[in-house]
Order: structure tokens, then sequence, then C-alpha cells
């Protein structure tokens, strides 16, 4: 009984120690907390301006389509806002940006990543694009030229220049572009995971009744089990 | 040896057991049948859109719609004629058997005759009422250019190859023919003069 | 209930035909089973409610996963955008996928709290040699299953590390090759290995179900074990499984939905470690993730490997690693099973359980000088263990062991 119990312990605790999602990447600094609501219809729609005013410049995310954006509740565009988005192409496309990947590759190096996976995709998740965001800074070796030094990308070294203009931003400005940035990353979680709220929301009943079966199976167990403690 | 109300409580557990576990059962089977219906993207595309100037005079096309097939038609006013006549030749000349070979704006006997918002563009499913093939597009009257293939009377329209069913140019099923229904109407509309958006 | 179903004529019309009642009451009414198996014992049933699952889950994601490691826009491929769809367009695809993930780790945390059950209590020993060898045969199966079923999302860490296990088999002398192009079907990992990864994936999980049935038919012959190890022989020692340990069992169950679906539901990732991070950028066969490790379930052998400079001492390690499980039966000698009876073998066993624990946390770090000797230490450790059980009874002073339960 002691070595079950041991066990099962040890179990529970390795289980629920997993559970931590901020691991600070090699070489990069320690990340800041976005503040993200995913249920905040207002903060994603603000991040999707934020996204299709600056990111969609050079960035695409093609597994968010035209037509998601009005079907999906924490975004809900009308038609007449999508239409304005998508000009010619067609509601069934993904956010693909005007930049081609050749002329990316010559302009920065390196072909832009797609961001409908960012926030899953990255150590630190949406911590660590609201980190990356206003993490740039003026390189101290002098080495890295100003807009390509960044104090939480792995290596300090980016190819993206500093989209939101954080590098020698004015103090007044510090709050609007924060904003920003916590906006875009907000609307970056959205779409790295669409369906999670809905997740969450059943999660709740299911394990509400699972609670309930658990418990009532219990008490059958130890009901049905007075025969054999009889013996 | 169990007393009473050990076992009533015995039962009830048992009872409540077996029901929790068949809400659970059913609950599971949702999400698993529920992902055999069509995906968002499937169903999104459920609307094509048309320029209907681009059939000639006398032309038929097909296009796809929802994966099927559709016939467009540009009925010329000879071929108009040659629907009027022979309504008793006809299984459901005014199309109200069943839901799908009638529409809301087939409100006058006009369109009920053309079944079409303008008569001149016939769109209807190119899929046979019977099993479903393709019906021929066999448009002149009488026998000259279809030979044996149509019957002595041939008002223009369709025939289709497999079972030998018949349809008029308003894709009206003709009598004798194993097909139950008209051709089926869709929803559609026109958004110019020209463009039409199917479904 | 069960016996009232059984009165009815129907039941008596498919009895006729399939021998159904005999095969009710000798499996299940009248099978004999300890009345003193404690919650230990629940990992069996557990473990194939999870096979169960993640048929059920795999059918339905197979619905719509296509295996095509083609290019599409943005450095995706259609494996890939396959995936997405699935968790964005399709009704509760998000849900199928999510329970395919943390079901694919599940299994195997419950499968090693079954297995240690087994060596703890000396489950292993005779006569069920033959049941414990199946088994083995069962963790292998589901360790090839899961690797192959991990490059189907064509991942970064679907692509690295189907790289390196599959050169792994290359250090194999003389077949080595050979089989590495058997494998991945090409000069390298390719469209060509996500197909035939794919039709394996599939596979494995049914050669699964048949052989799960062989391990319980096995395990009826002898029928189980017990906390204590010893054999019963008295009558009240023992109760039908029927209703006693069906009803334990779905209480487990339920216990076990509760941590499973909490995983599903609201930490599906479980940060990182059932579904890797690296994994939601697609495949890039041009540039390596800066840190790969196998899933969690896979690191111990991956420092096992890890602890040899030598590529074929690495991989010979590793295989004997799994090799040796299958003469456990045979290396320990001693007369008594169960470890509550036997002190020396308890502490040796539980540091067993805490040396797999370590060779993973090890595995599935970044290589420092550090935790290379310790992985080395905890490679040394797990065959000592195996090594030194044939010497053990020569000086272990076990304790009395009861006559009854």
């Amino acid at each position: 009984m002691k070595t079950t119990k041991f066990l099962m312990a040890m179990v529970a605790a390795v289980l629920m120690g997993f559970s931590s999602q901020a691991m600070a990447s090699g070489g990069g600094a320690a990340l800041e907390h976005a503040e993200v609501d995913m249920t905040d219809q207002e903060q994603i729609r603000r991040g999707l301006t934020v996204f299709t005013d600056v990111c969609m410049g050079c960035h695409s995310a093609k597994y968010i389509t035209y037509r998601g954006l009005m079907a999906y509740p924490e975004i809900g565009l009308t038609r007449e806002e999508v239409d304005e988005l998508r000009g010619e192409r067609s509601l069934m496309d993904g956010m693909i940006s005007d930049l081609s990947i050749e002329d990316a590759v010559v302009s920065y190096g390196k072909a832009p990543p797609d961001l409908s996976l960012i926030v899953p995709g990255r150590r630190g998740g949406a911590d660590y694009v609201y980190s990356l965001l206003i993490g740039y800074e003026h390189d101290h070796e002098g080495k890295v030229p100003d807009g390509n030094w960044n104090k939480v990308f792995p290596g300090n070294r980016i190819a993206m220049p500093d989209p939101l203009s954080w590098l020698d931003h004015e103090a007044d400005e510090e709050a609007e572009l924060r904003q920003q940035a916590h906006d875009v990353s907000a609307f970056l979680a959205f779409i790295g995971d669409p369906h999670q709220n809905t997740r969450r929301a059943i999660g709740c009943w299911v394990m509400g009744f699972l609670l309930l079966l658990t418990l009532v199976l219990w008490r059958l167990k130890v009901e049905v089990w007075k025969d054999v403690k009889k013996h | 040896m169990t007393d009473q109300a050990d076992q009533s409580r015995r039962n009830f557990l048992y009872v409540a057991a077996g029901g929790l576990g068949a809400v659970a059962a059913g609950a599971t089977i949702v999400p698993f049948i529920g992902s055999m219906l069509p995906a968002a993207d499937t169903l999104a595309a459920s609307k094509t859109e048309f320029d209907v100037s681009t059939v000639e005079a006398g032309q038929l096309v097909t296009i796809q719609w929802q994966g099927k097939p559709v016939f467009v038609v540009h009925r010329t006013p000879e071929l108009l004629k040659q629907v009027d006549g022979h309504d008793d030749k006809l299984k459901d000349a005014n199309s109200e058997a069943i839901a799908e070979v009638q529409q809301a704006w087939m409100d006058t006997p006009e369109t009920r005759k053309y079944r079409a918002i303008k008569p001149e563009y016939l769109i209807v499913v190119a899929s046979c009422t019977h099993l479903g093939c393709i019906p021929l597009f066999k448009p002149s009257a009488g026998r000259k250019d279809w030979g044996d293939s149509v019957p002595e009377d041939w008002a223009g329209g369709w025939h289709c190859p497999c079972h030998g069913s018949y349809y008029d140019l308003s894709a009206r099923v003709i009598n004798g023919s194993p097909a139950p229904h008209n051709l089926h109407v869709m929803p559609y509309e026109y958004k110019t003069d020209t463009q039409v958006v199917i479904g | 209930m069960l016996d009232k179903i059984m009165k009815t004529q129907l039941f008596a019309w498919i009895d006729k035909r399939t021998g159904a009642e005999a095969i009710i009451k000798s499996q299940l009414t009248e099978y004999p089973a300890p009345k003193n198996l404690n919650y230990m014992w629940n990992f069996g049933s557990l473990a194939l409610l999870v096979l169960v699952l993640q048929i059920l889950t795999g059918i339905f994601l197979v619905m719509y996963y296509k295996p095509s490691a083609e290019a599409t826009f943005g450095g995706f491929t259609v494996a890939f955008d396959s995936v997405e769809r699935i968790m964005r367009d399709v009704n509760f695809g998000w849900l199928i996928r999510y329970m395919h993930a943390v079901g694919a780790s599940m299994f195997f945390v419950v499968v090693y709290m079954h297995i240690g059950r087994g060596m703890y209590y000396g489950s292993f020993k005779a006569p069920r040699e033959l049941l414990w060898i199946i088994g083995v045969v069962i963790l292998l199966i589901m360790q090839g299953a899961a690797f192959f079923g991990y490059l189907l999302p064509w991942g970064q860490m679907s692509f690295w590390g189907a790289t390196v296990i599959t050169n792994l088999f290359g250090a194999i002398p003389v077949l080595g090759e050979y089989i590495g192009q058997v494998l991945v079907g090409g000069f390298a990992v390719g469209d060509p290995t996500l197909n035939r990864f794919f039709s394996l994936h599939y596979l494995f999980p049914l050669l699964l179900a048949a052989i799960v049935g062989g391990h319980v038919h096995a395990l009826h012959v002898v029928h189980s074990n017990n906390p204590d190890g010893i054999d019963l022989h008295k009558p009240e020692e023992m109760i039908p499984f029927h209703p006693y340990y069906t009803i334990k069992d779905a209480f487990g169950v339920a216990f076990f939905l509760l941590f499973y679906c909490y995983i599903v539901f609201f930490n599906p990732q479980m940060g990182g470690y059932f579904i890797e991070v690296d994994n939601y950028v697609p495949a890039n066969n041009l540039q390596t993730p800066a840190h790969i490790a196998p899933v969690w379930y896979l690191t111990p052998w991956y420092t096992i490997l890890r602890s040899f400079e030598s590529k074929l001492l690495g991989v010979a390690a590793m295989g004997a690693s799994l090799g040796i499980l299958f003469v456990l039966p045979f290396l320990c000698r001693s007369a008594v099973r169960s470890a509550r009876f036997r002190p020396v073998y308890q502490i040796m066993v539980i540091m067993f359980f805490i040396d797999v624990i370590v060779l993973g946390y090890c595995g599935h770090s970044a290589p420092t000088a550090t935790l290379k000797v310790v992985g080395q230490i905890a490679t040394a450790y797990y065959f000592l263990f195996f090594l030194a059980l044939p010497i053990l009874p020569k000086f272990e002073k076990t304790k009395p062991v009861p006559e009854g339960i």
C-alpha cells in the first residue's frame, strides 16, 4: 500500500510538473509576460489590425482564411470588413503577404516564417512573441546593426528588423507600442489554436461529469466489495 | 449477506453508473460521427459564380457546383417555343412533386413552364433523377438529328443514355421514363445582369 | 444485469452457435482472481482502454490526414496542411487530434506503470515467463508504432527524429545500410519514408490488438499474480473477476479519464512533452532544430545510446537494454516473487525505476558534460540491476512469506 501510494504520488507529481510553458531559450533573456485574453474580441481585433498593417508586409498566415475572420466568434468581422481586407482575393484564401519569398530573401536574408503557428511553435509562446517585439536594443558590442539585435532571440542576431520601431522610441510612445505588442501576440496566440475557448468550455463540462462518474463508480466499488471484505 | 439498505443502495449505484456510462458513451460518439460531417472548408465552397453571357445562343455548358455537374443552357426563342404543347406527356408539368424541382420564384405559369429566372438561361443540376447519370442534350425537335434514340414526337430536350429517361427543354421528365422527377433546380440568383451565383 | 441477459432467448440462440455462455463464465463470472489485488493491477485494463482509444481516434484522423511530403506554400507540406485542416476545419478535429497525441503519451505512462508492477511484484516469474515475454513484444511494437506515427505530421521534430533514428540502423554492421534503405526508401527521409511509415503506423496497432489477445489468453491460463507474490490455492482466497474486478476496473477507468481529459482539454501539449514545440514548425531538411530529443517515452533508451563514444556500441547497448528485458524471468533466481518480502531486491528495483527516470531526464536535456556522466552511471546501473539478479539469492535474506491472504 505504501509503495503504491509512493508510485502514484510520483506519477502525479511528474504529470502536474510538466505544465509549465515558459522555458527560457538558450542565449535569450528572461521573458516578459504578454497580457493576452483569448475571449477578448476587441484585443484580438486590434491584434488583427497590427497584423495586417505591420506584419503582413512580409509575413503570411496561410492557415487563417478571410472566411475564418468572419466565422470565428472571437474575431467576428462582418462581410464588408472582410471584403475590404481581402480585395481581389477569395474568401477561401489564407492571409498571404504580397512580399514574395524570393524578394524577402534578397532583402532580409531569410524567408519570413508563416505566423499561423508561431505562438505554439516557439518556446515561451505568446510571452516569447511579446518579449521579442519589445526586445530590440542597441548591440553593446557594436557588431550588429541597429534593429537587428534582439535580447530574447536565440543568438541575439535577428533577420527581422524592429517591426514596431521599438528601438529609440519616445517615452510617450511606449504605452501604445507595448499595447500593440500585447495585442498582436493575442491575435497570434488565438490563430495558433482557434478552437481553444470551445475546448476549455467543453472541458469544464467533461471534468464535472467525470468527477460525478468517478464518485458513483467509487461508491459502487466500495459497496460491491463489502461482500469480499466480510469474508 | 447484504441487508436491504445495502441492496437498494447497490441497485441505485448500478443504475446511476449505468446511466452515466450511457451518457458518456453517447457523448463520446458525438465528436467522432460529427467529424464525418462535411468540414468547414468543404461547406464554405458551397457557392459558385458564373457569367451566363459566355454561353452562346443554343449552346449548353456544363459547370461544377459543390462537386456536382450543372447544365447552363442558353435557349433561343425557337427552343423556348418547343417547351409548349406537350404538358399531357409530362409527369410533373408544374414542378410540384418534390422540393428540389421548384424554387420560390416559380410562382407564375411562365416561370413554372420555363423553370428559370430569365427564360433564356436554364440552370439545372445535370444529374438524371433516376440514378444520376448525365443526360445527353438533344435540343432539335424530331428524329432528323437523333435517329431512333428519341421518340417520334420528340420536342427537344435531354435523353439519358443509361436507362432511357427523357426530359423536355425545361428539363421536365416525360412520361414513360424511369426517372421520377424533373431535373433539380438549385437556388441561384443574378448578382448583375449576367453574373449568376449558384448555391 | 449480466445474468438477466444470459437468461434471455436471444442469448440462448447466440450461445448455441458460439458457446458464449461458457466463454463468459470462464473469462468473467467464474474466472478466479486473487482477492487482494491492489490498484497497481488496474493498469492492464487501462492499457487496453488506451489502445482502443488510439485505434478509434486514429481511424477518424485517417479520414482527413494525407501522407504526402509534397511541398505547399510557405515551407509546409500536404501532410502538415492536412493536420492543420483537422485542427481548424474538421468538426471536432481538434479534439480527435489532441486525444490521439495525448493518448500516445498516456499509453506509455500506463504501460510503464504496468511493467513496474510486474517487476516489483515478480509477476514475470514462473509460470508467467511467457506472459512477460509477450508483454516485452508489446512494448517493442508500441515503440515502433509511436516512432512511425511521430513522423506523420511532418514537423521539424518529426523529420529530424526520423533522420536520427534511421541513421542509427545504419550503424548495424553488414546489414545496416540495407535496413536503412528499406526503412527510408531513398537517400534521405522523404516522401517514400512518410508513405511507408503511415502504412506501418496503421498496421502496428492492429498487430498489437492481436498480440494483446494472446497476452490476455496467456494470463488467463496461469491467472494473476498478487501483491504478496504467493501461489493461492484456497477457494476463499479467490473471487470471480466479474463483478468485483470489472467494477474496480471501471472505477479505475473513470479515475484515469479524469487525468486524461484534463490534459486533453486544458493542457494537451503538456509543456512541450506530449506535443513538442518544434513540431509546430514545418520540417526543413536544411536546418536542424537547436535541440533534438526523442519524445519523452523514448528518452531512457536515447541516453543509453548516447552513453557510448562508439556509434556501434551505443546501438548495441540500446538493443541490449531492450533485449535484456526478455530474459528477466530467467535471470531472477529468487524463490520469492514479491519485493514485499525481498528487502534487497525492493531497494534495487525502486532504484531501477528512479534510474529509468534519470535516464529519461538525461535523454531529454541538452547534452552537457555532467549530464553525460550521469547518463553513463545510470546506464551502468540499468545493466547492473539485471546482471546482479542471478547472484542475489546467494546473500539476500528474504522475509517470511505468508501462507495465504
